[in-house]
């Protein structure tokens, strides 16, 4: 017989575990030249851009560029034009956001239930985020909102709208509306994945404790799908902000400057005035704010979605 | 009737020999979502499907108070969109796309192995890195750009969007087979390991077949971005490189918003992104999510 | 075929308070089929991965026919290995997942079909070379795991609960196949699992382990008549063994309301221990007569040959008694006289669980 008494612990005497350090460049070997790219061809352009915005610089001067500190900047707090294209950034990326989450959520739970042709409603569905930006404002610009032959404009007849003219009356709701059509399938992706990943078996405990479906609804579905939606929020977001395609292409940011938003404002400033130092600082407030929203999202990503789904 | 679970699945139970068929009990429920459905689905779908109609038609045709469902189908408009020399374009769309997804897999791969199976310190700081790049806006970005392509020679340089676009997709790509790489079972390496494979062969033989419906999924989505992106396209190239979406308004500007023949040139622009989406539909969600969600 | 000796084996984890396995002593025969068991979390499974190199030995050592294998890696100790969810390659073929291994060792193609083809005959897996994993049973899997196993000719085989995802009906007969190919085989097999049936029957030698600590290393019908301490007398044996509380009294042992006399060569041993847990096994208790235990029958399981009827002490509501009975048997709400037979009977000194005489 072999009983054995209890063994010294013997955690003080163990051997180190093997050396990574040699180990460890040939682990991390792999991903050097994607990041090395990615550092070169992001980073410095960022690092440069701050440096313009420290700079008069005039492409239309060449050789006249000196630093003038925050000059740029001041300027860019004075500008009115600068403001209102940040109101219209932020009216246009709130209502495209909450109203394509909102639809979003609707199609994801029809989705959600099978009926015949889902498949195929599915693919319908997802086909307006596919659609080439500039092609998608091209066509709501003219064959849905054009004044006299858009579609829209037909539908609408019968309730005495007629003849309204979209892109000049209501232009930064003409684009908020082309980028709700382009982005919804991108919300009701995510929270249609949240709905699929809630476990089934904890729906039908539920069930069989006695609750009715609208409660199931907002005791169990509702906490779960929060993730999604706020991972749905957040990357549209800052996905929204810097849309530029649609403007561009419907109104060029006008009447004026009623439908400018950031991203096109800047660009205008850059290669169209050829302002650098102007343009520059400007996108560097962009990029301060979008810094803000972003901090939501990584946190939202790493935190919500760690490893492994968990049941919610 | 008694109310049931939302998500409960219909049970299709598999009849016995002999017996008769299965009553078809929550179809019925789900009738009218599926009307609503199908709806709400051909009310989304409507714009693609009308520039599609649209641009079959004469633009006298096109420009009627009410739309017209019913006509005779011409392909005049596409022929003036092949005529007005499309294909340079396309050839560019096409090397920017191809080109640069190969750059994005062969730099994402590695990456995204040595960040998942093996996996390194500060993992999750390169991670977040990769994230921060693809939301700092572009805008901020673009006058550094412009002016080292300038400096360098390399403005309307195919090589250029290629190596921009390559930057764009990287941290999706290198997000999204991260993930793949997650799903690969630890014994199934444990077992290469035990069989005596060295890491070169069980990368080939073991892990590469169990990721490649992945990597094919990210090489679609790469190159749906890729060949949608107009920002640095209009900004970048002038005559040599541009591609399909300055093509599109270069078309505008130069033929004029006639109806049914910018339908036409949007058709082509748009249809193969839109076949390779319906395609990677599934993987989709993925890519959207940074990889985060299945 | 050879000797795996586990000497003083013990892994740490880093940040751990305490070794998932510390100080193992195991020395196994060549040949031998010997299993660990245990309830989850006793280091079992780590134990088998640090055999088959996929665990650092952090102390101590193991070895491979004499040689020492702190440092080498899997693919040099010429060990085979069965994963408990079988770990096929799904892009693979059966034949392909089968000859891996001889492929990466460079043995050539036609040396390789030869041996596949040999393993699954012996597995009854020739009709389904072509296939791939997932368009097998579970049970196919599994001998296929087998096969990519059997087909390397190893030194040792580590088995890491293969039977644990095959339903009942499949594991019984399959354990039976697992047994005889090791037999006939003879080559030294390491294998866990946490079902103690499975270990009695299947294993020449058993090692229970608990916490990351070997309990006991024995024959089967060893630890069953002379388990080493209370963990063990628990563990083996279905149903579990009775353990009662008890002290050392002049002429015998005193449970409850009843002295009983062991063997005077136990009494002896069992003299200045003071309090001590009695063990015994269900079917040395017997129902009727002049019994030493008073049993309030809870439940009896009627199993058509005999019975197993549960009940509690007299008079000591946490108590749990098990009586195995024949056919005729008492019936739940009834007291019963419970004989004890005192030959059999396992003493435990009531603080370190230590067995306590012969």
């Amino acid at each position: 017989m072999t009983a054995i008494a209890p063994p010294v612990a013997s955690a003080q005497r163990v051997r180190a575990r093997p050396d990574r350090g040699r180990q460890g460049w040939v682990r991390r070997a792999p991903l050097l030249p994607a990041l090395v790219f990615t550092i070169i061809v992001t980073q410095l352009p960022f690092l440069l851009t701050l440096w313009y915005s420290l700079q008069s610089w005039s492409l239309v001067r060449p050789g006249s560029e000196h630093f003038v500190g925050f000059a740029n900047y001041v300027a860019v707090f004075q500008d009115s034009q600068f403001w209102t294209a940040a109101l219209n950034t932020v009216i246009l990326t709130v209502g495209a956001v909450l109203i394509a989450m909102l639809i979003g959520i609707g199609l994801a739970l029809i989705l959600d239930r099978k009926f015949l042709g889902r498949g195929i409603v599915r693919t319908l569905l997802i086909t307006p985020f596919l659609v080439m930006p500039v092609a998608a404002a091209l066509l709501w610009k003219t064959t849905l909102l054009d004044p006299t032959f858009g579609i829209v404009n037909w539908v609408l007849r019968p309730f005495g709208i007629g003849h309204f003219d979209w892109i000049s009356q209501v232009p930064l709701l003409s684009v908020m509306i082309e980028m709700i059509w382009q982005w919804t399938p991108f919300m009701m992706l995510l929270v249609l994945a949240g709905l699929q990943s809630q476990p089934k078996d904890i729906v039908e405990a539920a069930g069989v404790d006695g609750a009715r479906p609208l409660q199931i609804f907002r005791e169990l579905t509702v906490p779960h799908l929060r993730r999604y939606i706020e991972l749905g929020v957040v990357l549209g977001a800052i996905y929204l902000i810097n849309e530029f395609d649609a403007i561009y292409m419907m109104t060029q940011g006008g009447p004026g400057i009623s439908s400018t938003n950031l991203p096109f404002y800047i660009y205008q400033r850059a290669f169209l005035g050829f302002e650098v130092g102007q343009a520059a600082a400007m996108g560097v407030v962009v990029v301060v704010m979008t810094i803000i929203v972003a901090t939501f999202a990584l946190r939202l990503i790493f935190t919500s979605f760690s490893g492994t789904e968990q049941a919610a | 009737m008694m109310a049931r679970s939302i998500t409960a699945e219909p049970e299709l139970t598999t009849a016995a020999p002999g017996r008769a068929a299965v009553r078809p009990k929550r179809r019925r429920n789900n009738t009218w979502v599926g009307i609503i459905g199908w709806l709400l689905g051909i009310l989304f779908f409507f714009p693609v499907l009308w520039m599609v109609i649209t641009s079959f038609k004469t633009e006298a045709q096109a420009y009627t108070n009410t739309p017209q469902f019913v006509f005779t189908p011409t392909l005049e408009q596409y022929k003036t969109v092949f005529a007005s020399g499309i294909w340079p374009y396309f050839a560019n769309s096409a090397f920017a796309t191809i080109v640069s997804t190969i750059f994005v897999l062969l730099l994402a791969t590695p990456c995204a192995f040595a960040l998942s199976l093996r996996p390194v310190k500060k993992t999750r700081d390169v991670l977040f890195f990769f994230i921060s790049t693809k939301m700092l806006p572009i805008v901020a970005a673009i006058i550094p750009i412009y002016i080292a392509a300038r400096n360098l020679h390399m403005l309307d340089n195919i090589f250029t969007l290629v190596i921009l676009y390559t930057a764009m997709n990287l941290p999706i790509a290198v997000w999204m087979m991260r993930s793949f790489f997650l799903e690969v079972p630890g014994e199934l390496l444990e077992a290469a390991e035990m069989d005596g494979a060295p890491l070169r062969r069980t990368v080939t033989e073991v892990i590469l077949p169990v990721v490649a419906p992945g990597l094919a999924a990210t090489a679609l989505i790469c190159s749906i971005f890729a060949w949608n992106e107009f920002f640095f396209a209009v900004n970048l190239t002038a005559t040599q490189a541009a591609t399909v979406p300055v093509f599109l308004v270069g078309f505008i500007s130069s033929e004029g918003l006639y109806f049914a023949q910018l339908c036409a040139a949007a058709t082509v622009a748009t249809l193969p992104v839109i076949l390779a989406g319906w395609i990677a539909q599934r993987q989709l969600v993925r890519g959207l999510s940074f990889g985060a969600i299945k | 075929m050879a000797e795996v000796t586990y000497d003083s084996a013990t892994c740490i984890y880093p940040g751990a308070d305490r070794p998932a396995v510390d100080a193992l002593q195991l020395p196994i025969k060549d040949g031998e089929f010997v299993v660990m068991v245990g309830p989850s979390g006793c280091g079992k499974t780590t134990a088998l991965r640090m055999l088959a190199g996929l665990e650092e030995i952090d102390d101590g050592s193991i070895r491979i026919d004499g040689k020492d294998m702190v440092g080498v890696p899997s693919r040099d100790r010429d060990i085979a290995m069965v994963f408990q969810n079988y770990a096929l390659y799904p892009s693979k073929t059966v034949g392909e997942n089968m000859g891996f291994s001889l492929k990466m060792h460079g043995v050539p193609k036609d040396e390789r079909a030869r041996r596949v083809r040999e393993a699954a005959k012996v597995l009854d897996l020739e009709t389904l070379l072509d296939r791939k994993p997932r368009n097998l049973s579970g049970g196919q899997r599994q001998r296929v795991a087998m096969g990519r196993a059997i087909v390397r000719e190893p030194k040792v085989f580590c088995m890491d609960e293969p039977l644990s995802n095959l339903d009942a009906q499949l594991r019984v007969q399959t354990r039976t196949q697992i047994a005889e190919l090791q037999r006939r085989l003879k080559v030294t097999t390491v294998y866990v699992t946490h079902d103690q049936v499975e270990a009695m029957t299947m294993g020449e030698r058993v090692a229970v382990m608990r916490a990351g600590q070997l309990q006991q290393f024995d024959s089967p019908t060893e630890l069953y008549d002379h388990p080493a301490n209370v963990f063990v007398a628990g563990f083996i044996g279905s149903p579990a063994m009775n353990r009662f509380d008890g002290t050392v009294e002049d002429g015998g042992i005193r449970v409850r309301d009843a002295t009983l006399h062991p063997p005077e060569g136990q009494l002896r041993a069992a003299k200045g221990h003071g309090k001590l847990t009695v063990g015994i096994r269900p079917e040395h208790l017997s129902v009727g007569g002049e019994g030493e235990l008073t049993l309030e029958v809870a439940l009896v399981e009627d199993l058509g040959s005999d019975s197993y009827i549960y009940g509690r002490l007299a008079g000591d509501a946490d108590s749990h008694v098990i009586v195995r009975a024949t056919r005729d048997h008492p019936y739940p709400g009834e007291t019963v006289k419970v004989k004890v037979d005192t030959a059999h009977m396992h003493l435990f000194d009531g603080a370190t669980g230590l067995r306590v005489g012969e």
